[in-house]
């Protein structure tokens, strides 16, 4: 088994290797496609630092804790977006029939889809993160860093990277029997960027539990974060808990994983 | 011989939820969706043995796709048994799919912005074939297929034939057992075409796989497969060779006359002053004419050729004579608009000759 999943990694390099180079024969789009991807994703962040700028502070966030919210996230997103691309172009793959071909190989189906696509543009965003967070640095001064704090951090921004390649896999799931990708689907995966992109505190609590229960997106970026910024986290909860956030990510993810597995079977008993 | 593909009374019946047309027509399809069942293979039984190569005939729409997809393991049939190369493929698919090949002809499998040689060192990993058997393969199959001159272009730029070729090297390279190709040479020229078929024969006779192959072509099938399989309705309307049907449903051939011009003044003529055949025997009709030359058809079972000869022979001076068989596109063609072959219409035309009642037999049971 463990076998078969070192063969499945070493095929998943090659496969993103022949991804890499494919888009590399077009290095000037790819250039201005990285430009302009961080231009775009700058623009949100300055709109984000816009709104919070005239005042002192929302809801108990000032506008450099913001910015570190956003910045951590922003990460998060960057890093699911650049390998999870594969996923989030699922409803081409099904469209064009090119399902099939992925199902006549001795592989399995997910290492294939993910392996599809790998989009060196998404980079900008990764880039936007670690800007805003040199921002968000310097908005915060009297940010005070420990041992755990920098452990957590990374493991905060992977679990959140986790989570959102997740709920991308379930939106191409959904892609098996809606065949485009519906709005649901977009909901959840650009609503959930915008919305965790803000202090979770500013909404309702059913949708704060949603958030960290159901679909635990903040439980892998806005609870870390409260973590780091010494903020108390909602619902009273303890601290520590923001450790819990790479075992929370990857419950999901194995649910995510088997609701994946099913879609997969149906399919080849319903066709398209 | 061990059987290479046994498939028994295969069924295929996709539920297809009818849109309703209209502003609300869509809401209501998602909330109350009207649905009808296609059924798109109806108890198909197929049985190949290993070293065979057959070809799958029908119209478009008859269920070809449908059958290569439920043998393949991509769709799972709503009723029938299947076994290919010993397994099942619905619950086998990823054991049975490292010993076949596949072979769309309009759809690709190799990538697309990379050079020929990328996708084919690729597929090595992804059907974990040996280093060393992968090599030998990649330079027997580079020159079977004369790949050499195009295998470091960007696939993007190759043309239909090289990609063609690119293709098959692609699903012969981890030594398939069984190869099924879709419509393999659409959209060929025909030297392209030929190199195909003679590259197909050659990798039958050498390596002794199976070959399923889907195609319009008749040339393909009369070139190729001894065997063909005709699907029609999603049903198997006949198994045979293309010999046979050709004399079945041939039903009638052309001779070609070229009279001696001193005849053609003393015989009749039509509007145009084209000579006329007066009298002609039962059976026999006139096509059409072009001085010299008269057409005549005549049907199988109306006389023998050499007697047909003989009576224009008796009242005409001939200069030549010659016969055209009926092309097996024609035949093909009347099968799929006639529904020559589809039980209703045996049931009413029963065939009245010995021979035709025995294949007529097999085919009912």
């Amino acid at each position: 088994m463990l076998n078969n999943m070192l063969g499945d990694l070493h095929l998943y390099l090659r496969l993103i290797g022949m991804q890499l180079r494919a888009q590399m024969q077009y290095k000037v789009n790819l250039l201005i496609d990285i430009v302009t991807y961080f231009l775009i994703t700058g623009l949100e962040f300055a709109a984000i630092m816009l709104l919070f700028g005239p005042f002192p502070s929302i809801l108990g966030w000032s506008i450099g804790e913001v910015a570190f919210l956003y910045s951590l996230t922003s990460m998060s997103f960057g890093l699911a977006e650049l390998f999870g691309a594969g996923i989030d172009a699922f409803d081409i793959t099904i469209r064009r029939g090119e399902f099939d071909r992925v199902l006549l190989r001795p592989v399995g189906a997910l290492t294939q889809v993910i392996g599809s696509d790998f989009r060196l543009r998404r980079f900008g965003r990764l880039t936007q993160g670690l800007l805003a967070f040199g921002i968000a640095l310097k908005l915060l001064p009297g940010l005070t860093w420990t041992p755990l704090k920098l452990v957590l951090m990374p493991i905060g921004i992977v679990s959140g990277a986790v989570v959102f390649t997740a709920i991308l896999l379930l939106g191409a799931t959904l892609c098996f029997w809606t065949v485009e990708t519906t709005e649901l689907t977009n909901i959840l995966t650009y609503g959930g960027r915008e919305m965790l992109s803000y202090p979770l505190s500013i909404y309702n609590s059913g949708l704060q539990r949603f958030f960290l229960f159901v679909i635990p997106l903040a439980f892998c970026s806005y609870i870390p974060v409260c973590y780091l910024l010494g903020r108390g986290l909602p619902f009273g909860l303890p601290g520590g808990l923001a450790f819990a956030s790479p075992l929370v990510a990857l419950v999901f993810a194995l649910a995510s994983g088997a609701i994946w597995r099913f879609g997969v079977n149906h399919y080849q008993s319903t066709g398209s | 011989m061990e059987t290479m593909i046994e498939a028994e009374q295969l069924s295929k019946t996709f539920r297809v939820a009818r849109r309703r047309p209209g502003l609300f027509g869509g809401i209501r399809s998602v909330v109350d969706p009207e649905v009808r069942r296609v059924e798109a293979v109806r108890d198909l039984s197929l049985h190949v043995e290993r070293g065979e190569m057959v070809s799958l005939v029908g119209p478009n729409g008859a269920g070809k796709s449908t059958t290569i997809k439920m043998l393949t393991g991509i769709l799972v049939p709503t009723s029938g048994h299947i076994r290919v190369a010993g397994l099942v493929p619905m619950q086998q698919r990823r054991t049975l799919a490292s010993r076949i090949g596949v072979v769309f002809g309009q759809r690709t499998q190799l990538w697309w912005d990379l050079p020929l040689i990328d996708s084919l060192r690729l597929l090595r990993h992804l059907y974990r074939v040996p280093e060393e058997q992968h090599s030998a393969n990649l330079a027997l199959l580079g020159s079977m297929l004369e790949l050499d001159e195009f295998i470091d272009t960007p696939v993007r730029q190759l043309s239909l034939g090289q990609r063609m070729r690119g293709d098959l090297a692609a699903a012969l390279l981890h030594d398939p057992e069984l190869l099924y190709l879709d419509e393999p040479t659409i959209g060929l020229d025909v030297v392209a075409k030929a190199r195909i078929r003679e590259f197909l024969l050659s990798i039958n006779a050498e390596k002794g796989v199976t070959v399923l192959l889907t195609t319009h072509d008749m040339d393909d099938v009369e070139m190729l497969c001894p065997r063909m399989v005709i699907i029609d309705h999603g049903r198997k309307l006949y198994d045979g060779t293309v010999a046979a049907i050709r004399e079945r449903f041939g039903g009638e051939r052309t001779l070609i006359a070229v009279l001696d011009p001193a005849e053609i003044s003393a015989m009749s003529h039509d509007s145009e002053g084209q000579p006329i055949l007066d009298d002609l025997p039962y059976g026999v009709r006139q096509l059409r004419a072009e001085s010299p030359r008269i057409w005549l058809s005549f049907g199988r079972d109306a006389l023998p050729a050499h007697e047909l000869v003989a009576w224009l022979g008796a009242r005409h001076r001939l200069r030549d004579v010659t016969f055209q068989e009926p092309e097996i596109e024609d035949v093909i063609r009347r099968i799929y608009e006639e529904g020559l072959l589809l039980p209703e219409t045996l049931a009413n035309n029963p065939p009245f000759n010995l021979e035709h009642k025995i294949v007529y037999w097999t085919m009912t049971i």
